[in-house]
């Protein structure tokens, strides 16, 4: 019997500390036909079962071009991210999905590529740039501007680096507040923009992040001369059932986790009510 | 006998059509509650069933979608879980249901059934056979003609009965509904003449007994869908509702559920989906924090946004609302469907019953 809202076991294979209070997990399902046919896009996101304890949705901050499973970035900040923290490799938990749109990546090609993130809004973009990288020469130049609280909140410290070294891409990142050892740049990501060359007409700007700093990052980006159709972000709204029926995370009448949670700037401006 | 859309059975012969439809079924129905109030609920023997009744102020549409409803068990087996499903799928006949809560039972069907099919609610719409009881006059705060969900039904039910004093008048909406005609074939017979024409009159007469005291769908449309409802019209709202999800609950139409896990000391666990309301202000709250309803006024502006909204209705194909009066009955403010569209048409609330 399929039921779109029964999880299928997985099996945590390994996890690695990112910031304080953030962590990435490596899972892989446990039924070897479920592992080898799930297939996902960049964007897309999983419900994560706690066994117990809930469900919530993670994006993919894998990508599909790499082996190695699924991995999820998670912050813990409730009860489902408590009781998830308590587990490491070995123990199991439950996944559906992949759920909601993802990126158009087969639309980018071609272009540009602009990512703008804020603090844990980089997972669901690593995935979209290491589907770039991965097929290098599909796309135009990549820019990479991450901004975090403190340098010690950055996620993904290595793959930073690793990213700054390959071929034709330009990483900036910047922290709200330094700490001793810092001697990156200071400042809100919008800072960054002055520093690096936009491309405006060429590039596609993608933007995750806490509410706040997209919607000082997407004003900055119009007035830079970004058109609406070419700022895409992926949005967050409490969600439950990740298939378009609870109702938790409808914005005028498009649920984030089925019409999205991924959207043009354009999109957003239609959702209200 | 004869294939037909439509038959008759004598009011004498009903009881024991029901009884052989209880040998087959569980049979739902309205009856008299242990504290005297008129609820859906199984039903022992055909004289449980009313045939004059106020509909119950529950929808029954918790046998359609349960208020809490197992859906998954988690087992540990071996040091591993196993993902077990806990879904329940009775047969079972809605009875004497009102051609407003076939209508919803249609809409929340639809609802599952489109875009990712939830084939478990498929599954026990598909087992669910409705048979309604049409209605000859307007209850008192119903308001059916408006969203095309009564007084009788021309879709949405598997047969519809009416009562012409010693026959009831059956239509048949469906093949489930036939078979429960073909459970005792020998109580029906065709419709004569007469009873047809008796039949079509009630219906006519149901009909033109709603008086102006409607709710008019269309213009609210136009104008919540046009922005053309300033926000500070659900600021003026916001003190008459106290977020209690009365309106929800009872609304034959509303969907919305959250889901939890009960675990065991085991570590085995239930996961249930529940009704959730979207009036709750901790509908929308994030684990983080941010809420973006936080405010009971887009709370509101929310439910009507669904229910009424063009977007909605291309969507559905139906307006949220079947035209029941339940929230009429229940909201302890005055935030129910026709004040609110009547506030909405006229861009003015003042926060009394104001039908129009």
């Amino acid at each position: 019997m399929t039921d779109l809202l029964l999880p299928s076991v997985a099996t945590i294979l390994a996890q690695h500390d990112e910031a304080p209070d953030v962590r990435t997990y490596a899972l892989r399902h446990c039924d070897p036909d479920e592992a080898s046919g799930f297939g996902y896009r960049p964007g897309q996101f999983v419900e994560l079962s706690v066994f117990g304890f809930g469900e919530a949705p993670f994006c993919l901050a894998s990508s599909p071009t790499r082996p190695g499973g699924i991995e999820v970035t998670v912050r813990r900040c409730g009860r489902l991210t408590d009781a998830l923290f308590a587990l490491g490799p070995g123990d199991e938990v439950g996944l559906r999905g992949p759920c909601g749109n993802g990126f158009d990546v087969e639309a980018a090609r071609g272009s540009d590529l602009v990512f703008v993130a804020g603090g844990i809004g980089l997972p669901p973009l690593r995935s979209l740039i290491w589907n770039a990288l991965d097929r290098r020469d599909e796309f135009g130049h990549i820019t990479i501007l991450y901004g975090a609280r403190t340098p010690s909140d950055l996620v993904y410290k290595d793959e930073l680096r690793a990213w700054e070294r390959a071929h034709d891409v330009t990483v900036r990142v910047t922290v709200d507040r330094a700490e001793p050892g810092w001697d990156g740049a200071v400042g809100m990501v919008p800072t960054l923009f002055d520093d690096v060359e936009l491309r405006t007409d060429t590039s596609l700007a993608y933007v995750c992040g806490p509410p706040i700093m997209i919607t000082f990052v997407v004003k900055d980006l119009l007035r830079r001369g970004f058109g609406a159709d070419r700022v895409i972000t992926t949005l967050e709204r409490m969600m439950q059932c990740g298939v378009g029926k609870c109702n938790h995370c409808c914005v005028g009448h498009r649920y984030l986790c089925r019409d999205g949670p991924v959207f043009t700037l354009r999109q957003v401006e239609e959702m209200w009510e | 006998m004869v294939k037909s859309a439509a038959y008759v059975i004598n009011r004498t012969d009903v009881n024991a059509w029901l009884a052989h439809i209880l040998r087959e079924r569980e049979v739902i129905a309205p009856v008299r509650g242990a504290g005297g109030d008129t609820v859906f609920a199984p039903i022992a023997t055909p004289d449980d069933v009313l045939w004059e009744f106020e509909n119950p102020i529950g929808a029954p549409k918790q046998f359609l979608l349960p208020q809490t409803e197992p859906i998954a068990h988690f087992r540990r087996h071996e040091g591993h879980y196993v993902v077990a499903p806990a879904t329940a799928l009775p047969a079972r006949v809605l009875f004497n249901v009102r051609s407003c809560d076939a209508s919803g039972l249609a809409s929340l069907r639809e609802t599952y059934a489109s875009d990712l099919p939830d084939e478990v609610i498929e599954r026990r719409a598909d087992a669910l056979t409705i048979v309604t009881l049409a209605c000859g006059r307007p209850c008192e705060m119903g308001f059916c003609v408006c969203s095309d969900s009564g007084p009788f039904l021309h879709r949405d039910f598997d047969l519809q009965l009416a009562d012409l004093g010693e026959t009831l008048h059956v239509d048949v909406g469906s093949e489930k509904g036939r078979a429960l005609v073909d459970l005792a074939p020998a109580l029906f017979r065709a419709p004569g003449d007469d009873e047809t024409t008796r039949r079509d009159g009630m219906e006519r007469a149901a009909l033109g007994l709603f008086g102006d005291e409607t709710c008019h769908f269309g213009s609210a449309m136009r104008r919540l869908s046009t922005r053309r409802v300033a926000d500070a019209l659900w600021e003026e709202m916001s003190p008459w509702c106290v977020s209690c999800g009365g309106c929800t609950h009872v609304c034959p139409t509303c969907y919305c559920f959250s889901v939890a896990d009960d675990r065991a000391a085991d570590g085995s666990a239930t996961r249930s989906r529940l009704w959730d309301s979207c009036q709750y202000a901790e509908f929308t709250l994030e684990a983080s924090g941010h809420n973006p309803r936080a405010k009971r006024a887009e709370r509101i502006k929310r439910r009507f946004h669904h229910k009424v909204s063009a977007q909605y209705f291309r969507r559905d194909g139906r307006v949220g609302c079947v035209g029941c009066g339940r929230c009429v009955k229940v909201c302890m403010g005055a935030l129910d469907m026709p004040a609110v569209v009547a506030a909405i048409r006229h861009g003015a609330w003042d926060g009394v019953r104001a039908h129009d």
